[in-house]
Parts: C-alpha cells; structure tokens; sequence
C-alpha cells in the first residue's frame, strides 16, 4: 500500500528551473507514465522521487510521510534505469541478490527470493551468466528483477526499453504491463514515447519545460487535451492544428480554416459553446480520423486536392489541401490513388477540438 | 563475408611484421647483453668481441649476495675441498668470502637494499594509487568548486624535473631527520605519484558509468559501500595501469635515491653503481645485480598484462 505525493516540486539546475510548481498524487498500485520530450523534467522528477536528485522546494511524500530529506537508501524504492545499469562484474544471481545483501536476509532467504524471482521473469536459466552476455531484452529482465526481489514500496522506472529496438520494445512493453498487473505495485515510469504511455499508463502525466500540462486516463489525454501542446504531443500521426474563424450562417456555424475561401460546417451550438472566443484568436485540433473524406459531392463536404499520401499499411495518411493550409486525414488504405486527386472533405464536429490561440489552452468544446 | 586482401596490403603487412621484429630486438638487445653478462665468468666479460656463446655460471650471484676479499695466494687444497660448491666458485675467481669470528657468511649489502628498494616502492605504490583513486573518485563524481583549477594545479606538480628541487628537499629532510630513512623516500615517491595517479585515475573514474553507483545507491547501500562494492572493481584495470606506472616509477627512481639515502634506507639503484668503484669493477656481479633487479617490475607487469591492455585501450571503443 504505497502512495506517493508531489506537493510543490521546485527544481533548479544553477539559474534554469527544471520543475516548476509540481503537484501529483500516485494511488496504491497505480501506473503512473510521466511523458514529456527530453529536457522537459521528467527524469529528474523521477529521480527526485527516488532520492538520487534533491529538490529545491516542496514535499515529496511516501505514504504521507515527508522523504526529501532521505537518503534514497532509506527511501525503499526499487529503480530500473534505462542503461540497465547491471554490475558487469556480477553475474544475474549476484546482481538479483544485491540489494538484498544490503538487508540483513540470511543466505537461504536471499537465494530463495532470487530464485523466485526470476522464475517470475522466466530467467531461471541465466543465472550465472554475466551481464555481457545477455541481449537486451535479458537485461532488461534481470534489471527489472534487481528491482522487484527487494518487494519495494514503489517501483521507478527511467525509459526502460528506451535502449531496445522496435519488436523488442513492444514485447517488453507487454511484459511490463503483465508484470503490472500480477504484482502490482506502485509504479512511476518515464518515456518519451507516447505509445508505451498509453498502452502502459493508468494516468499520464504528461510534462512540458518543467511545467505539468495534463494528469489523465490514456482516453482522455487523447480525447480531451487539455492545451495544444498535449494536443500535439499525444497521439500519432499528429493532431491537425490550424487558426480558424467560425462564423454564423442560417442553421449552422462555419469554421473556415487558415484563408480557405468556404467554411466546414459545425452545429450551431458550436457559437453557443464557444462563448464569445469565436471572433477571438482560436486554433482548431483535429485528429487525422477526425477528417472526413469521400469521392462524391455531399452535403456538408468541401472540394479539396489531394497532394501527398502516405501508405502506412493499414491504412493512409493523404495531406489535403485546404486553402494554403494543409489537413491531414486518415483513410482506408488504397481511397486515394495519389497525389492531385479531387475529393470531398469534411470535419466531424465531435471529434474537434478548439483552443485559445493566446494561452493554447483547450475551450473545452464538445458537440 | 571474409575480406579479401590484395596483394599490396600482404606486402605492407610484412614490412611491418619486419618493422616491428627490428624494433624489438633493438630494445631487448641490452636486456640480452646484462642477462648473459650476468652468467658470464668474469673473464669472457669484457672480450672484445664480445663472447656469445660460454658456459654460464652461478658465481656472479654469489658473489652478488656475500662479501668478499683477494687472495693473495690460490686456496690449500683441504681448504678447497673443505668449501661448499657456492664458496668454490668464488676461490675459483682468486677471492675468498669474507666470515666473522663464528665463521658465519658476511653478506653483501645488496639482500638489504634490495628489500629496501620492495618496500618503498610498493609502499608508496599503494599510497599513491590509494589516495590517487578516491581523489579522482571525488574529481569525478561530485562538483568540486575551481575543479578545472584544481586539476591543473595537481599536475603542475610534475612539470618541472624533480631534480630541480633536490637541494631544497635534501634540506628540508635532513631538518626533520628523514634523511635515509624508508618513511622519508616514500612521501617523496607518493608524492611525485599521486599527481600522475589521479589523472589516470581520473579518466578511468570518468569512464565508469555513475549510474552503477546510483543502482546501488537506490539498492540500499551508502555511497561508501558502493563505491567499494561496485566503482571499485569496475575500476580494477585503471587502478592495476595506474599502479604498473607508479610502481615502474618509484621502483627505478635514482637521483633522489642517490642524495637522500646512503645505507639504512639506501635502494638498488644508487647501490648497484657505486659497486663499480670498489676495486676493479666485477662486471659480471653488476650484470647480475642489475637482472635481478629488472625482475619484480617483469613479473608485476606480467602478471597485470590483461589489466594493462585493455587498461591502454580504455576508452577507446565505444560501449
């Protein structure tokens, strides 16, 4: 049962502040994913957690109990860095044992917990080999092995398939997330792929120049971003952004986008809801299968030309042009032939999303 | 797929191979000469051209190790047969050992300095690697406010000769009275060390990865522990590079030998060439003084050769 609060969190390196005003509330068993670019402050949080950074100001509390000013000894924490970071001159079973030769287990406690411990992780047959002489995905396994035999109170993680490549990565991915959820412990894990976020994450928190933009479920940071860098951030192929004027007509509103001629069609709630931003600086977001497309004329659906298209097996990425403007959309594979084709486009209103150009944040929109 | 190589490459490769068997044999060529000379009888020493191939003999070794006298006339032959075979060899020269009342062997006083030379190298070795390494440990890890300067200032120390400051040392030493003594030779060799250690030690220290000591640190050991459980033998092919160069250093030191020490704490190398004055030199007991010598930086650096090697390549691959 272990909660970790961030109450405050105040970094600084010499003159520049790498986490400003932090405040996060991990529950018991919660996986919690902090994803951010690199520089954004995700890993020195995460090493403040685990007492390897100090922090300037604020509290960091382990079950409501102030650690800051422990040791990261004394913290009870288990860490998996993303060098693996496995003593090379130990083989697995030492490097397991480690920490709990750090406690006062007696030899057969030790060799036992080892051992059940990497039956968990089904390395039972590496033990005596020596770091140097595992693939990566085996390191990563003893690594995450040296962290759970000590049964800490929480569990860090610092980009730890970061280092493996592409198939690796996303079996260990599953691995993680099974191991999750059959121990189940606290865990903090940091990536800057937002795929691992949010095939792994319970919440993501999702950090930007120190700054946390958005604490949410995968489904809401992806359906509901808070500011435009979220936006942006999350989600691949990447969220069409573009300033937009939304106008009223007879029985609907219009958003026209960037200096196209015509306008989509929006309920006319839209204006309602909008509240007064309408003829202010606004950004329309719209995720690629938020655009719409076929080959004949219909109600609601612009002309547009096709000018790129991007197979990606499963379906296409084709960049339509809307004005000097270009919108990006998600078709079957194979809709479009090519680039300069004529299609019919439109935005489903309730998959768009409108910000405040000034303050990027989200106008919280829906329709 | 194998590489093909052409035939130019094979012809490069073998004036190379030639290059480098030129070389050795330039370089072992002294080694050769003192190691034969030192089983040479005294006579085939000093030919003219010089004797290649003779019947090697173990007197010079004896003689190294006692103290002995001229004879005026050869020994009576009871007194010959009387003699054990090490004691003959040296009758066979025209000399006699030197014994005492109770007719006990009078050593030489090369045993002694010898073993001086042992223990104030390794002595001071094992400081300055000592000391060397925990230094770098802290150059490397924490922020050490004007640690550009610092470092800086730590290698000055080697640039100018240290002979320069000989007569000044020579004072001081003899002002504290650690003139000729053990303690007083290894401060000084730890000291010309350690600036030389800590760089070493520095870039190897550097080279360790810190996140093994933040694993262990996040493990539950103390920065002291991990530094002994875990920086510690990552760095064991720095720490055995860095000690083959102390120890070869202190181990061949003779200016600062020569002046500060004369008996008690006298060490090889200024002993050894100081036999040359007395009497007609023997070269053969140089040579033989001088290979025995050679030895224990031989077999430590044979011993460390797989530290050393891969100790001369660190850093060099990319991990």
């Amino acid at each position: 049962m272990t909660q970790i609060e961030l109450r405050g969190v105040q970094k600084f390196f010499g003159a520049v502040q790498v986490i400003k005003d932090l405040n996060l509330k991990i529950s018991d068993n919660e996986f919690i994913v902090l994803l951010g670019q690199s520089g954004c402050g995700k890993t020195t949080t995460l090493r403040a957690v685990a007492g390897l950074e100090t922090i300037d100001e604020g509290d960091i509390l382990i079950d409501g109990k102030p650690v800051q000013h422990l040791k990261a000894a004394d913290r009870d924490i288990a860490m998996v860095f993303q060098s693996f970071s496995l003593y090379p001159h130990m083989n697995v079973y030492e490097n397991i044992a480690f920490p709990l030769r750090a406690t006062r287990k007696s030899r057969s406690e030790i060799d036992q917990e080892v051992r059940s411990v990497a039956k968990t992780l089904q390395i039972s047959d590496l033990l005596a080999k020596k770091p140097s002489a595992l693939s990566g995905g085996d390191m990563q396994r003893v690594a995450i092995g040296r962290a759970l035999v000590r049964r800490p109170k929480a569990m860090l993680m610092d980009e730890p398939i970061g280092a493996l490549d592409a198939k690796l990565r996303e079996e260990m991915r599953a691995e993680i997330k099974r191991l999750h959820i059959k121990q189940g412990s606290t865990t903090i894990y940091v990536t800057h792929d937002q795929i691992e976020a949010m095939s792994l994450a319970d919440r993501i928190v999702i950090m930007h120049e120190g700054v946390l933009q958005q604490v949410g479920t995968p489904d809401e940071v992806y359906s509901r971003p808070a500011n435009l860098f979220v936006a942006q951030f999350v989600g691949s192929p990447v969220m069409n952004v573009a300033d937009a004027a939304v106008t009223e007509k007879a029985s609907s509103a219009s958003v026209t986008v960037g200096d196209a001629a015509t306008g989509f069609e929006f309920p006319s709630a839209l204006l309602s809801k909008l509240n007064g931003h309408a003829g202010g600086q606004l950004a329309l977001g719209i995720r690629p299968e938020g655009v719409l497309i076929r080959r004949d004329a219909a109600e609601g659906f612009l002309p547009v030309e096709t000018q790129i298209v991007e197979p990606l097996g499963s379906f296409d990425i084709v960049d339509l042009r809307v004005g000097s403007k270009m919108l990006r959309a998600r078709t079957k594979s194979g809709f479009v032939s090519g680039p300069g084709e004529k299609v019919f486009a439109r935005i489903d209103p309730s998959q768009a999303h409108f910000f405040d150009k000034a303050s990027g944040k989200s106008l919280e929109v829906r329709l | 797929m194998a590489a093909v190589r052409t035939s130019s490459e094979i012809g490069i490769n073998r004036v190379a191979i030639v290059a480098v068997l030129v070389v050795t044999v330039i370089f072992l060529a002294p080694i050769y000469w003192i190691a034969s000379t030192a089983f040479k009888p005294r006579n085939l020493a000093t030919t003219i051209p010089p004797t290649v191939v003779f019947q090697p003999e173990i007197s010079p070794f004896v003689k190294l190790f006692t103290k002995r006298s001229q004879m005026r006339s050869p020994p009576s032959p009871e007194e010959y047969a009387a003699a054990p075979w090490w004691e003959r060899v040296v009758f066979d020269g025209g000399e006699k050992i030197v014994r005492d009342g109770k007719g006990e062997v009078q050593w030489s006083g090369y045993p002694s300095r010898f073993l001086n030379s042992l223990i104030i190298a390794i002595t001071s070795t094992v400081l300055a690697v000592g000391m060397g390494t925990f230094t770098a440990y802290g150059f490397s890890r924490f922020k050490v406010k004007g640690e550009a300067d610092l470092l800086f200032f730590i290698l000055s120390t080697r640039m100018l000769p240290p002979v320069v400051v000989a007569i000044p040392m020579f004072l001081m030493y003899r002002a504290v009275g650690l003139n000729d003594t053990h303690v007083g030779l290894i401060i000084l060799y730890t000291a010309f060390n350690l600036s030389f250690s800590v760089w070493l030690m520095k870039g190897f220290m550097d080279e360790i990865p810190k996140e093994y000591e933040e694993a262990a640190l996040v493990d539950g050991y103390t920065r002291m522990e991990a530094f002994f459980k875990i920086v510690l033998p990552e760095a064991a092919t720095g720490i055995a590079a860095t000690a083959v160069f102390c120890f070869i250093t202190a181990w061949n030191e003779y200016a600062f030998a020569l002046i500060m020490t004369n008996r008690r704490a006298q060490t090889a190398p200024p002993f050894i060439p100081s036999q040359v004055g007395s009497g007609l030199p023997d070269w053969t007991v140089i040579a033989a003084g001088t290979f025995l010598f050679l030895l224990p930086v031989a077999i430590f650096t044979f011993l460390l050769r797989n530290h050393l090697l891969r100790g001369m390549s660190f850093g060099a691959i990319r991990k």
